[in-house]
């Protein structure tokens, strides 16, 4: 940190040149300047602040510098650096001199990345400055099953703050986590991918969580790679086992006070699950429907000991005193209570309407064990060494599936046939479209290690915990276009959907983003508001070339500025620092608002101030009360088309984006 | 003491610069020019030149870091080819505007498309008119000699300009040869230790590569090319000090066989071997016919050439490139503008030979330079541009 009496009152880039009145990027340079600390010579790309202060036969600059062409300021100034050490070697120079390239955005984000990249990746001793005048999103679709505290649920229709069991990467256990954010992501192109036991569908970019085996004598990691980049073959974290300790607690039941009751049978309702009930829940979903209005409960099971065994349950979960009636094919139960009892469980009332609601998931092993065999009992048989369940109810065969994987069950697909209207058969013609369906699953044994200890090889101790396990990828194709969603989790940053661990949204952003911004080669019009790309994360690409130094900086927090340029200037080997420099011609903005603007930019968390030194994030201007992002917005001109009605969510989305950049920053700084 | 030893086109330009002490070599390999690179590289790592050598991720960067390390007054070279040249283009510009004394060693193969490695001068006459001097040369030897003649006419105050010294590729730059190399301390006395001019130093700052509005842009290009013209002025001298130090005698165009011809044949690079070989055997025969080779292509000789053919009647002028569109090839423009302006007449006709690597043999030199010959009487001569060597 510096004070103002120790900054030199020397110019270096004085004053006489032709920059716009309010010009960001003189007022940069002039501040750069003010970081140096010995001899310095300057390497500029083209640009504004290129042209302006050296129209010939003036100059700004009261230190040595050169420009040469737009793409190639890094270039040059890796000339620049080995030609001073080549000549101090051989004694024909005596000092050392800083090497400083600068460049505008347009020199140094897309034309001029390929020499920036190349010196950065030489690791020439010198500073790049790039003065800046200035995502996309991962999704799945609307029907996959979400794991949450309170059961499985629809991505669509999962609330904010709701709590969903998330994967704790570092003790690779089962968490908790809330859900901090929803999005609703329009149509978009779908991909499957099928493991052994699990189905899921994402968007290509959506990122999953894989086992990286990273050769022989190696360890494994785990890594986010996207659906894109998942090959056959590959390993996916995927949910085994989902078991809490809670019975699930129920309503309380009508009482004879009840208006149009006029008899009521003794009933005992259970106020929550037992294992007993839910085999009885069991049977009623393969054989069962109910009637609440009329009171009736039926079962349409034989004489047999699927009978025998009904009756008996019945008889210890709801009392002796239930009126039942028995039929030649059918058993019935005729109780109000019990109907509405039944019915309020969830499972459906006729046979294709059946389905498994989200509190059996989050009930114990062995009540989930009862259920199936209530389910085996009525519509399953048993085949080979496995069972078969057959339902023409495709929700109730997709949730069993999920249900059976929660339960360390081994399940293959299900298999679905349909017939149409008319289809004959030797006993009657079809009156309707029919389908039905089956699902094969069976136990998996659990290896005694100790006996077969060959068995070792099939276990993979980096996840194979209580919970999760990895399953290998066998084929990912291309689905369709679905309307698709995407949740963002506090805390762990991922869920499980469809038994699936997979990340939220928020990794693949990037900073300083004009999105929607209107320029002369991307007008906002009346389709298209705008530039609908986002622009490249600078800070992260050099970051990602390994350098000891990265930082971005903007001219409103001049001391921060300086002492990063001056970090910048000292650390040995290459350094990048991007600053935020508002141009009041291209932003359309006052020029008196220059430096307001840029304190605005880093107050709404547009453009955040941190720095990265030798592999250590540090955020600098922690903004913990940020300004909504539309105070920043409306000082600028090239945004006015944006807070016309039509376009106003692109706003939202700004601001959304905004604060999902500045959150995966302040993560990287570790003060998420 | 001179000695003898055996290296091809692409080592010799490597062993020169290495002779010459220089400081910064930034450059990216492509063929046939990648050997200077490789064994420059390979001297620096065993220690043998003390420079830095760079890298770069491309020609168009090699030329930037070269145009940035010769403004810093360190001495520079490099090298490229066809591809490179082409991409490198505007910066070729930029070292020339910006006076730096770059020297390049151009191993000449043909541009694309099609994509062809071997030898044709279609690159560096792409470039011709950027502002750099142009030396060809004929055999390793005088790679040699050239590159170490640049250095000292090149970092001249009074010349300042860019050197380009053009090699055909894979006849010369792969071929081994015989060449006599000068002593280490022998090259760098010649050569000396640069004294830039100005150069970008903290004690007295300038602002190189200023923005240029109409009302200064067109002096500031004047006296760049008044410079170009000139240096042909510092050539001579330099050639006659290195006549001293070495006992090889170069000028800025070579003669052979021209004493009592009244035809000769004009070419650049490597053919002019054949041409005089073929010149030999048809002197026997009594047909005396010459050959005209220009070793300073740019600026374009005009003394010496005028000079040189003031006694031949006619001309043929041998072209490895097309200047597609136009009427003649560009040295046929240069050779015919320079004999115009001078009032000769002489009968001159072009002939394109060796794109893309073709071998020209003694036997189409011959039938040639027999054209040539026969033109001396003839009233009429076709001017057809000649494509010699073409099927069908």
């Amino acid at each position: 940190m510096v004070t103002l009496k120790e900054l030199s009152v020397e110019e270096l880039f004085g004053p006489g040149h032709r920059m716009c009145a309010g010009c960001g990027p003189a007022i940069t340079a002039r501040m750069m300047t003010k970081a140096f600390r010995g001899p310095t010579v300057i390497s500029q790309a083209t640009g504004c602040l290129e042209i302006s202060p050296t129209i010939y036969p003036h100059t700004s600059w009261d230190i040595p510098w050169v420009h040469t062409a737009f793409e190639n300021a890094a270039a040059t100034a890796s000339g620049m650096e080995a030609g001073y050490k080549a000549l101090r070697r051989k004694g024909l120079v005596k000092e050392h001199v800083d090497v400083i390239a600068v460049g505008g955005d347009g020199g140094t984000f897309d034309i001029g990345i390929q020499a920036l990249s190349g010196a950065l990746e030489r690791g020439h001793d010198m500073v790049y400055l790039c003065y800046d005048n200035e995502a996309y999103m991962n999704c799945l679709p609307g029907d996959t099953l979400v794991m949450t505290e309170s059961g499985v649920k629809r991505i669509d229709e999962i609330q904010l703050g709701e709590r969903l069991y998330t994967f704790n990467k570092d003790s690779n256990t089962l968490a908790v986590s809330r859900c901090s954010g929803l999005f609703d992501n329009g149509v978009r192109p779908v991909y499957e991918i099928v493991t052994l036991h699990h189905l899921i569908r994402s968007t290509p970019n959506h990122p999953y969580l894989v086992v990286n085996r990273r050769g022989r004598g190696r360890g494994r990691e785990l890594r986010w790679r996207m659906l894109s980049e998942l090959r056959v073959g590959d390993g996916i974290v995927v949910l085994k086992r989902l078991a809490r300790g809670e019975a699930f607690k129920f309503f309380s039941p009508v009482t004879r006070n009840h208006y149009k009751v006029h008899r009521l049978n003794e009933v005992k309702i259970p106020t929550q699950s037992s294992p007993e009930l839910l085999e009885y829940l069991g049977l009623y979903v393969g054989d069962g429907w109910v009637r609440p209005r009329k009171g009736e409960v039926g079962f349409a099971i034989t004489e047999g000991s699927t009978r025998k065994r009904l009756l008996e349950l019945h008889k210890r979960l709801f009392g002796e005193d239930t009126l039942e009636r028995l039929d030649e094919y059918y058993v019935y139960f005729n109780s109000v209570n019990l109907a509405r009892f039944i019915h309020s469980l969830g499972f459906g009332r006729g046979a294709k309407s059946k389905t498994i609601p989200s509190w059996v998931f989050t009930l114990t092993e062995d009540e989930k064990e009862a259920f199936v065999e209530g389910l085996l009992l009525s519509d399953g048989y048993r085949y080979g060494k496995s069972y078969r369940y057959v339902s023409s109810s495709q929700d109730l065969l997709k949730r069993l599936r999920l249900l059976l994987q929660t339960m360390n069950y081994r399940v293959g697909k299900i298999t679905w046939q349909t017939a149409k209207k008319g289809k004959k058969f030797p006993h009657r013609t079809l009156l309707k479209d029919t389908g039905c369906g089956f699902l094969c699953f069976s136990k998996k044994r659990s290896w005694n290690l100790e006996k077969d200890w060959s068995q070792y090889r099939y276990q993979d101790p980096l996840i194979e915990t209580d919970n999760f396990t990895v399953e290998a990828v066998r084929r990912v194709e291309y689905v369709g276009n679905l309307r698709t969603y995407d949740l963002r989790v506090e805390k762990d940053h991922n869920f499980i959907a469809e038994g699936v661990v997979v990340h939220n949204t928020g990794i693949q952003r990037s900073g300083a983003t004009p999105h929607g911004a209107s320029t002369t080669t991307s007008p906002a019009g009346s389709k298209i508001p705008g530039k609908p790309e986002w622009k490249k994360d600078l800070a992260g690409i050099c970051i990602a070339h390994g350098i000891p130094y990265v930082a971005t900086a903007t001219i409103a927090y001049w001391n921060d500025f300086l002492t990063k340029m001056r970090k910048a200037i000292e650390v040995e080997g290459p350094a990048v620092v991007h600053v935020l420099a508002p141009c009041p011609l291209g932003w359309r903005s006052e020029p008196k608002d220059t430096i307001k603007l840029s304190r605005l930019a880093v107050q709404t968390r547009y453009f955040p101030l941190y720095e990265y030194e030798n592999g250590q994030y540090r955020l600098n201007i922690k903004v913990s009360k940020p300004q909504p992002l539309e105070e920043f917005l409306k000082l600028q001109g090239r945004f006015r088309h944006l807070f016309k009605p039509e376009f106003r969510k692109e706003i939202e989305e700004l601001q959304r984006f905004v604060n999902l950049n500045y959150e995966r920053v302040a993560k990287l700084c570790g003060e998420a | 003491m001179a000695k003898t030893i055996g290296l091809s086109g692409d080592q010799a330009a490597a062993y020169a610069a290495k002779q010459c002490d220089v400081d910064v070599v930034a450059a990216y390999p492509i063929t046939p020019q990648t050997i200077i690179v490789e064994e420059y590289s390979n001297y620096v790592a065993d220690g043998e030149v003390d420079s830095e050598f760079i890298c770069v991720e491309s020609e168009h960067s090699a030329m930037s870091a070269c145009i940035g390390a010769s403004l810093t007054g360190a001495r520079v070279f490099t090298a490229t080819a066809s591809q490179g040249l082409a991409l490198m283009h505007e910066m070729l510009y930029v070292a020339s505007g910006l006076r730096c004394p770059i020297v390049m060693c151009v191993a000449n193969r043909a541009l694309s498309a099609p994509l062809n490695i071997h030898c044709d001068h279609s690159d560096m006459m792409g470039s011709r008119d950027c502002g750099w001097i142009q030396v060809f040369a004929e055999n390793a030897q005088e790679v040699y000699d050239w590159i170490i003649q640049s250095f000292r006419f090149a970092e001249d105050e009074d010349v300042l300009l860019p050197a380009a010294v053009n090699l055909d590729g894979f006849t010369l730059s792969h071929a081994l040869e015989d060449l006599v190399v000068l002593e280490d301390a022998e090259v760098r006395d010649f050569v000396g230790v640069r004294k830039p001019k100005y150069w970008l130093t903290p004690g007295k700052p300038i602002t190189v590569g200023a923005a240029v509005l109409p009302d200064y842009y067109m002096e500031i290009k004047y006296q760049q090319e008044d410079a170009l013209q000139r240096s042909i002025m510092k050539i001579r001298e330099v050639n006659e000090l290195f006549e001293k130090a070495s006992g090889r005698r170069y000028k800025a165009v070579d003669t052979y066989g021209l004493e009592g011809a009244e035809a000769a044949v004009v070419c650049l690079g490597s053919t002019a071997g054949t041409a005089k070989v073929v010149s030999d055997t048809l002197r026997e025969k009594g047909c005396n016919v010459g050959v005209v080779k220009p070793w300073i292509y740019r600026p374009f000789p005009v003394e010496e050439f005028l000079d040189s053919v003031k006694n031949v009647k006619s001309l043929a002028v041998l072209e490895r490139t097309i200047s597609f569109g136009a009427p003649n090839g560009p040295l046929f423009n240069d050779v015919l503008a320079t004999l115009y302006k001078a009032g000769r007449q002489v009968k001159v006709f072009n002939a394109v030979y060796g794109l893309g690597g073709r071998d020209i043999s003694p036997h189409e030199m011959e039938t040639l330079m027999m054209d040539a010959y026969e033109n001396i009487e003839a009233e009429e001569f076709d001017k057809k541009v000649k494509f010699i060597g073409v099927r069908g």
